[in-house]
């Protein structure tokens, strides 16, 4: 037999789609080892990769990716050697980005690159995205020690609550004060909008002459804020807690509007 | 010649599980269009694209960058899946071969030019029902109401025009 019909039984045995006993005459056939065949099997998988890569690419349901590293930290790593210790992952896959856009560089072609620079755009979102889940978690445990720590403080009889209500502009304001003579305490405000840019509010505690700096603090979207004000030194009496609204860094003395302030206390 | 790709399978094979995080974002997207195509259902072909990516891992120490690249080692095993898929599927419902869904090929034609739609129509036929639908030579054979030794000779026609049309545009 001349090597001639191997290369039809080559073309469907490519494609999956050899059967019978032409199926059985190719699969002896490879098994003898023909190098002429293996090639043009090699030939063709590459080809229909090409044709599957050209395209567009398609991002899979999330879920998919989560359950596969979820399977895989499931499994320890028996029969396999343990990873390297020394690799430097991120370094790694930003050299793996890198290599990307260059290789798009290099075949030139419309479909590679789009792909490629998809790839790439791809790695930047995610990259993004984790940082600003990372900022996100971390002003949340901000948040949430403030207010864990401001519930702890509502314990201590010494404590007492203040009220601020809205002045000029806003008068929906409102906000609280849980203050402890010695220890400071807490403000939270609602109904505020965010501040410009640039901007930002500041506490004040009055109880002699001049008012005390206390801190500058944001408000969040749904127009709330948490801020921790510090003990004034030497535990002097404040008399008025009170809001107003500065450059982002803070003043010394008020400058701006003030937006919240709470009744005189005795 | 070492590519990324065959890199990413190294370094799987030494139980590197970022390595595998990062050949997922690679090739899931290139083989998540291919699956879609063959199984046309969303969650099937999500429930084949994570046995595929699965079996990749297992299968890393195997694999032999001289026979092949990562990708056409993907491709070839997302296909083949694929197609068990929809062979099972098609024993369950003992139908013989579900309709090839003629809009959704033809509405991806209309988006989607491919190598594929540079063939002549008799082999572009054959090269999807063999392919995409799994069908073997004999079925192609008696679906077509063509001699077999026909089927043959547009298959290998058919492929050799797509090897040189790839090579021509990589």
């Amino acid at each position: 037999m001349s090597h001639e019909p191997y290369e039809t039984l080559a073309a469907a045995y490519a494609l999956g789609a050899l059967d019978g006993q032409d199926r059985l005459d190719f699969e002896r056939h490879l098994a003898e080892g023909c190098e002429a065949c293996e090639a043009s099997l090699r030939e063709s998988a590459e080809a229909l990769a090409t044709l599957a890569r050209s395209r567009p690419p398609m991002i899979p349901p999330p879920a998919v990716k989560q359950e596969l590293l979820r399977r895989l930290a499931a499994t320890a790593p028996t029969g396999r050697a343990a990873a390297p210790p020394a690799r430097r992952p991120l370094v790694w896959a930003v050299g793996t980005v890198v290599a990307v856009i260059a290789a798009a560089g290099f075949t030139g072609t419309w479909v590679a690159t789009r792909y490629e620079a998809q790839l790439g755009a791809m790695a930047r979102e995610s990259a993004a995205l984790r940082a600003r889940v990372e900022r996100e978690e971390a002003v949340l445990r901000e948040q949430v020690a403030i207010y864990r720590n401001a519930a702890d403080l509502l314990r201590d009889p010494a404590a007492q609550v203040v009220t601020l209500r809205g002045l000029g502009p806003n008068p929906g304001a409102t906000g609280r004060v849980i203050w402890h003579p010695v220890n400071g305490g807490y403000v939270f405000v609602a109904n505020l909008p965010a501040a410009p840019p640039g901007k930002a509010y500041e506490l004040w505690t009055i109880g002699g002459a001049a008012p005390e700096p206390a801190g500058v603090f944001q408000v969040d979207a749904s127009g709330r804020g948490a801020h921790r004000i510090a003990p004034v030194a030497g535990g002097k009496p404040v008399k008025v807690f009170a809001v107003t609204l500065e450059t982002e860094a803070g003043v010394a003395q008020p400058q701006g509007p003030m937006v919240l302030a709470s009744a005189k206390q005795d | 010649m070492p590519t990324i790709g065959a890199d990413l399978v190294r370094q799987m094979a030494a139980g590197d599980r970022e390595a595998f995080a990062v050949f997922y974002d690679r090739y899931a997207p290139v083989v998540f269009p291919l699956i879609l195509r063959i199984v046309r259902e969303r969650a099937d072909a999500s429930d084949v694209l994570q046995e595929v990516f699965w079996e990749a891992w297992r299968d890393a120490p195997a694999y032999d960058a001289a026979r092949g690249s990562a990708e056409a080692w993907m491709v070839t095993r997302a296909r083949t899946r694929a197609i068990d898929r929809i062979r099972a599927t098609r024993r369950r419902s003992e139908t013989f071969v579900a309709p090839l869904d003629d809009g959704i090929a033809a509405a991806d034609r209309g988006t989607v030019m491919t190598a594929l739609d540079r063939l002549p129509e008799a082999q572009r036929e054959v090269i999807e029902l063999a392919y995409y639908a799994g069908l073997t030579q004999t079925e192609i054979a008696e679906r077509l109401k063509q001699p077999l030794g026909t089927v043959k000779t547009r298959i290998r026609l058919g492929l050799e025009r797509l090897r040189e049309v790839m090579k021509a545009s990589p």
